[in-house]
């Protein structure tokens, strides 16, 4: 009986694993700071293409943004962006990722709705993170003021991602 | 008095706007984690006091162990001696410890260190570590970038040992030299950026100041310089250091630098 139980934890849990992958992140828009030359650009754009979900990346040199395109069906942690844009030795300004809206409904311990913003029953969803380093020090001292009840937020735990939705 | 008019006079002249890739001085900004950069070097300096060049290579290998800290280790290969020979080589490290980021500016500061070794004569009051003396050398850099300007200062302690196994430090010079450095670097073309596969042009300009501690003989260089980067990934440097003022004993103060660097990108994952 206890073997069955475990076996029904083991299906319940790969389910709910398989639930929150299939769920896309299709794109992550990320300005990043500190750089104004080409070959600093070039460094970021070589550190994002060794993440193995990435699939293209566009760069527009003059705004330092990068539109990073995901491979299908891949679980995408806003941190592993972040990591590889300050490897290169820089920072990330903004973050937006566009996605579907049931990777945040089955992410929801990870993914923190800061103003409990409707979704509107949209399929796809443009969010932006607001967390400490995925925000300029500037904006981040604003939004701490802003969300400062918030008491996740202020929190500045790694594995939280508190987002606004832009689209 | 004369090396702040002048510090202020390029400031002006340079005004906003640039790069901090610089030919003679580091600023506290890191090459990328997991890269490795390959730089060839190369001076030919005017001996001052016999006919001919003195040239110096240098091969050097630079790795970014992480986003806050990278090694580079040095060749040091001269002719001084009338052909080309292996004199010494040297280590280096730096480590970013601050950085206040923000769209297209920065303000980083960085320590670092170096220790030299090198076996051939010593015949100049001047404390070199980079190519003519064993030692080493302790210092701060601070650098800002805003939009197309980079800004860059340090600071260092240098300490000459003697030139084993055959060449002694000579007693009658100091052995410490305190070390302060100016640079300044603009992005000059392109003025707004369509790929990769643009050649940048940054236009550049360093002091380099020395000042022996034991007797407070001192030295101030300027070099100019133009550099091209390429493919967003390989840079050629042209630069000419002219002395300014001086008061210590230097055989080739004068002369020019042609480096080349290439930087594989994430070579480690």
């Amino acid at each position: 009986m206890k073997k069955f139980k475990n076996k029904i934890t083991i299906l319940i849990a790969i389910f709910m694993l398989s639930n929150s992958v299939i769920a896309q992140v299709y794109k992550a828009d990320i300005i990043a700071t500190g750089l104004t030359c080409s070959m600093c650009s070039n460094a970021i754009k070589k550190q994002l293409k060794t993440i193995e979900s990435v699939d293209s990346i566009a760069t527009d040199l003059n705004t330092n943004t990068f539109s990073v395109f995901f491979k299908k069906d891949q679980a995408i942690v806003p941190s592993i962006l972040k990591v590889k844009v300050e490897n290169a030795g820089f920072f990330v300004g903004s973050m937006q990722l566009d996605l579907d809206a049931s990777y945040l409904t089955s992410n929801s311990t990870q993914f923190i709705n800061i103003n409990n913003s409707d979704l509107k029953n949209k399929k796809t969803v443009t969010i932006q993170i607001l967390d400490k380093g995925y925000v300029t020090d500037k904006t981040y001292k604003k939004l701490e003021k802003q969300f400062g009840k918030v008491s996740s937020y202020l929190k500045q735990n790694e594995t939280d991602f508190h987002f606004k939705i832009i689209n | 008095m004369k090396k702040n008019i002048l510090l202020i006079a390029l400031a002006i002249s340079f005004n906003t706007h640039a790069q901090e890739l610089f030919v003679v001085t580091d600023p506290a900004s890191n090459v990328p984690a997991n890269s490795i950069s390959v730089r060839l070097s190369q001076s030919a300096f005017k001996e001052k006091f016999e006919a001919g060049y003195n040239y110096h290579l240098m091969p050097e290998l630079t790795w970014g162990m992480n986003k806050n800290l990278m090694f580079r280790a040095t060749s040091f290969i001269s002719n001084r001696n009338g052909k080309l020979v292996t004199e010494g080589a040297n280590v280096f490290t730096k480590w970013r410890f601050y950085s206040e980021d923000d769209i297209q500016s920065h303000f980083r500061l960085a320590a670092f260190g170096r220790y030299s070794f090198n076996n051939s004569d010593i015949h100049q009051e001047q404390i070199e570590t980079m190519g003519h003396n064993s030692g080493y050398e302790l210092g701060f850099i601070a650098t800002k970038l805003v939009k197309k300007l980079a800004i860059s200062t340090s600071v260092s302690f240098e300490q000459a040992h003697d030139n084993k196994p055959n060449y002694k430090f000579p007693v009658t010079q100091g052995t410490q030299a305190t070390n302060y450095t100016f640079s300044i670097g603009k992005l000059m073309y392109p003025k707004k950026y369509t790929s990769y596969k643009q050649t940048n042009i940054n236009l550049m300009c360093e002091l380099l100041g020395q000042t022996i501690n034991a007797n407070g003989k001192t030295s101030l260089d300027i070099v100019p310089s133009v550099q091209f980067i390429l493919n967003s990934q390989a840079r050629i440097d042209i630069a000419y250091r002219q002395e300014l003022l001086n008061s210590m004993f230097r055989t080739a103060p004068n002369g020019i630098y042609i480096n080349f660097e290439y930087t594989f990108f994430s070579v480690f994952k």
